[in-house]
C-alpha cells in the first residue's frame, strides 16, 4: 500500500463528503427510527410471544435432548456431518481457522479495489458460506432423519458440507486461471450462483419431506403460576400419593395396598407435619423416599417417575390445600371438581372423571391390587373389575354405589372393602354425585347429562 | 437567565465543541443498511438496562436461580416484560450484530484505513456470542443444563488442552454450583465490561475515520 494509493483513497472519501449527508440531523433520525421500530417489536415480542417455560433443572433425565440457542445450531448441525474420530477438527479446527480468518481478513484481502464487479472472488466466498450456514440452521431445526432415510442423509451431506467445500476450492482455482477480470467475473459468479442453488435446492428438499412428517411435538406441562403449579400437583398427587395418604392427607392406617396393609401413618394434611417440615424437606421425603417406612423414593435421580419441577408442585399442592398458614386466592384456583345444582344430572367429562381421578385413580389404575376395576377412562368404569359391571344404569345397588355408601359386599374373590378402603367415606356431595349418576343412566358427555335430566 | 446559565456551563463543558465535533459532521450520503450498527448498539443498552433489572431479584446459585426467575416471571410487577425484551433483544441482538458484519464485507468498508475498525468488530462479534452462551445457563433449567453440558464437552475436545478448558468453564468435571457462579460473572460482570470497552474503541475509530461511503464503479 503505497503512500499514492492512501492519498487517492482520501481524496475520494473528501468528494463523498462534499454531496453527502449531516450526521445530524440526516443519519441520526434514521438511526433513532429503527431503533424505536426495535423497541415496539421488542415490547410485541415480550408481550405475545414470551419466553418458553422450561422445566427445572434434572441432570438424571437422560433422554433429554439438548439444543444450542439457535445462532449455535449451525455448527451444530456441521459436527453431525464429521466422524467422531475427527470431531476436534470440525468443531475446534474449523471454527477456529474460520474466525482468524474473519478477524485478518483486512491483511488477507490486498485487493484495493471496493467496487461489487471487482471483488467478485471475496463475495463469492462469503456469497456461499453465508447460503450454508442459513440452511444448515434451517436443517438443524427440522427433526433429524432416521438412520434408514439414507436418500435425506446424502442430500444434508451434500448442502451442508460436500457442495460448499469443493465450491470454495473451486472457486480459488478459478480465481487463479482466468485470464482477464471479465472472465473470471463469469466463471466465479456462475459457480458460486450454481452451488448456492443447489445447496438450497438439496437442503430444503430434505428438509420438507423431514418437517411434514414431524411427529406432533410433545408439550412439557410446566407450571409457571401458583395456580397452575397447585393444579399440576393435584393431579400428581390423586395418582401417586392418594392410595396411601388418602385425598386429603389424612389416613392414619394405610389399606388395600399390597404389601402395607395396616401400616399406621402420620396423617401428612395435619399440622404435626405441615408445621414441622419446610418445603424443602418435603420435597426430599418424597424424592428420597422413607424406606425403612415403606414410602417408595419418587424422584427419576431415584429410579421414580417424578421430575424434580413435579415433585415441587406436590409440594406447593400440599402447602396451599392443607396448611392453615398459606392461602390461594380464590379467583387463582382452577381445575377441582364443579359441584351441583338442584336436579342437574352429572356427566361422566365433567363431574366424575375429576372426581375419580382425585379419588380413586390412585389405585384404580394399571399394575395396583384393586379386582382389575380401572377407573382412568369411560369404558373402564363402565366394563371393568373382576365383577363387572360396577355401575349398572338405574340400578342403585351396583356395587360401586354399595362399597362408596359404607356396605362391603360378596364379590368373586371374597369381600370387597368399603371404598375409598382407608376408613373415611367421600364427602355425602361426591356419593351423591355418584348416584345420581348412575341412577340417570351414566351419562358421558355434558350434552347427554342434559338430555337425560328429567323436564323441568 | 437560561442562556447565561448555558453559556456558562458551555465555557466550562464546552457543549459546542462536543456538538459541532460528534453531530454536525458531514458524511457521505447513507442508507437504511448504514443503520444496523447504531440498531446493534440500542439493542446492547437495553440490554444492560433490563440486566441491571434482572440482577436485581436473580441468585446465581443452583438452588435458587430457577425459582428466583419464576419469580421474576410471576411475582414482580413486569417481571414478564423486562425478561421478554432481555432474551428478545439478546436474539436480535447476535441477528444485528451479523447482519452489520455482512453490510459491511458487502460494501468492502473494511479497507483501508478501517481495517482495525473490523478486527475489533470481530471481536465484538465474538464477545456477544460469549454473552449469548453464558446467558444460556443462568436460568438453570433442562435446556441451559444440558446445551452447557454440550458446549462444555465441545470446548473440551481442543487438542491436548481440551480436559483442562473444559473443567476450567466447569469449575469441576461436572456442572455445578461453581460453573453457575462462573457463568455468571463472565456475564455480568467480564463480557459486558469487555464488550463496552470495545465498543468504545469502534466507535472512536468510526468517528475517527468517518462513515465509509458506498463503492463506486470508479473504487
Ligand atoms: C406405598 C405407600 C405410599 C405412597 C404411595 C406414598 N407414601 Fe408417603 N409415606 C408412606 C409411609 C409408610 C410413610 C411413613 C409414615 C410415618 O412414619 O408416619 C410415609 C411418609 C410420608 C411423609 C412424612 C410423614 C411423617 O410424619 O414422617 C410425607 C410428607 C409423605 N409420606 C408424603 C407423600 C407424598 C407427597 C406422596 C405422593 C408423591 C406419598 N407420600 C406417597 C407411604 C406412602
Ligand atoms: C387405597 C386404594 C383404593 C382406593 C383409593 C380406592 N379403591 Fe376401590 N378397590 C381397592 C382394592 C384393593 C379393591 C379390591 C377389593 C378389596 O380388596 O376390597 C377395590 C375394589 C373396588 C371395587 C370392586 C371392583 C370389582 O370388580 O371387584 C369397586 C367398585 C371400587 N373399588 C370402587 C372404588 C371407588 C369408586 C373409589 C373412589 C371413591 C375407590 N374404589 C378407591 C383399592 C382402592
Ligand atoms: C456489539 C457489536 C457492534 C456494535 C455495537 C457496532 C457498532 C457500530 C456502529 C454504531 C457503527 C457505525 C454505523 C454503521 O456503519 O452501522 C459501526 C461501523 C462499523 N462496524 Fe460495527 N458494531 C458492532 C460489531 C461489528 C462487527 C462484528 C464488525 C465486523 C466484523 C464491525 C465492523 C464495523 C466496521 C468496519 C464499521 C465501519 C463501517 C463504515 O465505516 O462504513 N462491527 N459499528
Amino acid at each position: 500500500m503505497d503512500e499514492k494509493f492512501k492519498q487517492r483513497v482520501r481524496e475520494r472519501y473528501q468528494r463523498a463528503l462534499q454531496h453527502g449527508e449531516r450526521f445530524w440531523p440526516d443519519s441520526i433520525y434514521k438511526d433513532l427510527l429503527v431503533s424505536l421500530g426495535l423497541f415496539i417489536l421488542l415490547v410485541g415480542l415480550a408481550t405475545f410471544v414470551g419466553v418458553k417455560p422450561e422445566p427445572k433443572v434434572d441432570p438424571s433425565d437422560t433422554a433429554y435432548i439438548p439444543r444450542p440457542e439457535w445462532y449455535f445450531l449451525f455448527l451444530f448441525e456441521f459436527l453431525k456431518f464429521i466422524p467422531g474420530k475427527l470431531e476436534w477438527l470440525g468443531a475446534i479446527v474449523v471454527p477456529s481457522v474460520a474466525v482468524a480468518v474473519l478477524f485478518l481478513l483486512p491483511l488477507i484481502d490486498r485487493n484495493p479495489h471496493r467496487h461489487y464487479s471487482k471483488r467478485v472472488l471475496a463475495i463469492s466466498v462469503m456469497g456461499v458460506i453465508v447460503v450454508q450456514m442459513v440452511m444448515l440452521t434451517i436443517m438443524a431445526s427440522v427433526p433429524a432423519p432416521a438412520p434408514e432415510q439414507t436418500a435425506i442423509k446424502t442430500m444434508q451431506m451434500l448442502a451442508g458440507l460436500a457442495i460448499p467445500a469443493i465450491t470454495l476450492i473451486l472457486l480459488f482455482i478459478f480465481s487463479t486461471m482466468a485470464k482477464d477480470p471479465a472472465a473470471q467475473r463469469k466463471s466465479l459468479t456462475a459457480t458460486a450462483g450454481i452451488a448456492a442453488l443447489a445447496i438450497v435446492v438439496l437442503a430444503g428438499g430434505s428438509a420438507i419431506p423431514l418437517q411434514r412428517n414431524a411427529p406432533p411435538k410433545e408439550e412439557v406441562a410446566v407450571a409457571g403460576t401458583i395456580a397452575e403449579q397447585v393444579a399440576q400437583g393435584e393431579e400428581l398427587y390423586a395418582l401417586n400419593c392418594v392410595e396411601c395418604h388418602g385425598a386429603d392427607g389424612d389416613v392414619t392406617v394405610i389399606q388395600g395396598v399390597e404389601g402395607l396393609d395396616g401400616k399406621v401413618v402420620t396423617p401428612i394434611s395435619s399440622k404435626d407435619v405441615m408445621y414441622a417440615f419446610t418445603d424443602d424437606t418435603l420435597f426430599n421425603i418424597i424424592n428420597d423416599g422413607l424406606s425403612e417406612l415403606g414410602m417408595i423414593p419418587f424422584g427419576t435421580a431415584n429410579g421414580g417417575e417424578l421430575s424434580p419441577g413435579e415433585i415441587e408442585s406436590i409440594v406447593a399442592y400440599m402447602r396451599y390445600t392443607w396448611d392453615d398458614r398459606m392461602e390461594l386466592p380464590e379467583e387463582q384456583r382452577v381445575g377441582g371438581i364443579p359441584s351441583l345444582a338442584e336436579g342437574e344430572v352429572p356427566s361422566y367429562d365433567v363431574h366424575i372423571e375429576p372426581l375419580a381421578k382425585r379419588y380413586c385413580v390412585s389405585c384404580h389404575r394399571a399394575g395396583k391390587e384393586n379386582n382389575n376395576y380401572l377407573m382412568t377412562s369411560y369404558d373402564e368404569i363402565l366394563n371393568t373389575g373382576d365383577d363387572a359391571p360396577n355401575v349398572v344404569a338405574g340400578d342403585p345397588n351396583s356395587i360401586l354405589l354399595q362399597v362408596i355408601q359404607g356396605h362391603t359386599v360378596q364379590g368373586v374373590n371374597g369381600e370387597i372393602d368399603v371404598m375409598p378402603p382407608n376408613g373415611k367415606l367421600l364427602k355425602d356431595e361426591y356419593i351423591d354425585m355418584f348416584v345420581r349418576w348412575v341412577m340417570a343412566g351414566m351419562p358421558q358427555t355434558a350434552e347427554d347429562a342434559a338430555a337425560a335430566a328429567p323436564a323441568p | 437567565m437560561a442562556s447565561k446559565i448555558y453559556q456558562w456551563l458551555d465555557e466550562r463543558l464546552g457543549f459546542d465543541d462536543l456538538y459541532k465535533g460528534l453531530l454536525d459532521r458531514p458524511e457521505p450520503r447513507g442508507t437504511w443498511w448504514n443503520t444496523l450498527g447504531s440498531a446493534t448498539l440500542f439493542l446492547f443498552t437495553i440490554q444492560v438496562l433490563t440486566g441491571i433489572f434482572l440482577l436485581v431479584y436473580y441468585t446465581p446459585s443452583p438452588d435458587h436461580a430457577y425459582d428466583s426467575i419464576q419469580y421474576i416471571m410471576n411475582g414482580v410487577a413486569f417481571g414478564w416484560l423486562i425478561r421478554g425484551i432481555h432474551h428478545w433483544s439478546a436474539t436480535l441482538m447476535v441477528l444485528l450484530v451479523f447482519l452489520h458484519m455482512l453490510r459491511v464485507f458487502f460494501t468492502a468498508s473494511y479497507k483501508f484505513p478501517r481495517e482495525l475498525t473490523w478486527m475489533i468488530g470481530v471481536l465484538l462479534l465474538l464477545t456477544t456470542l460469549g454473552m449469548g452462551l453464558t446467558g444460556y445457563l443462568l436460568p438453570w433449567n433442562q435446556r441451559s443444563y444440558f446445551a452447557t453440558t454440550v458446549a462444555t464437552e465441545i470446548a473440551g475436545l481442543v487438542p491436548w488442552a481440551g480436559p483442562f478448558i473444559t473443567r476450567t468453564m466447569r469449575g469441576g468435571n461436572d456442572l455445578s454450583a461453581l460453573t453457575l457462579s462462573r457463568f455468571f460473572a463472565a456475564h455480568v460482570w467480564l463480557l459486558p465490561l469487555t464488550l463496552a470497552a470495545l465498543i468504545g474503541v469502534h466507535l472512536y475509530l468510526i468517528i475517527r475515520h468517518g462513515e465509509s461511503e458506498y463503492p463506486t464503479e470508479e473504487d
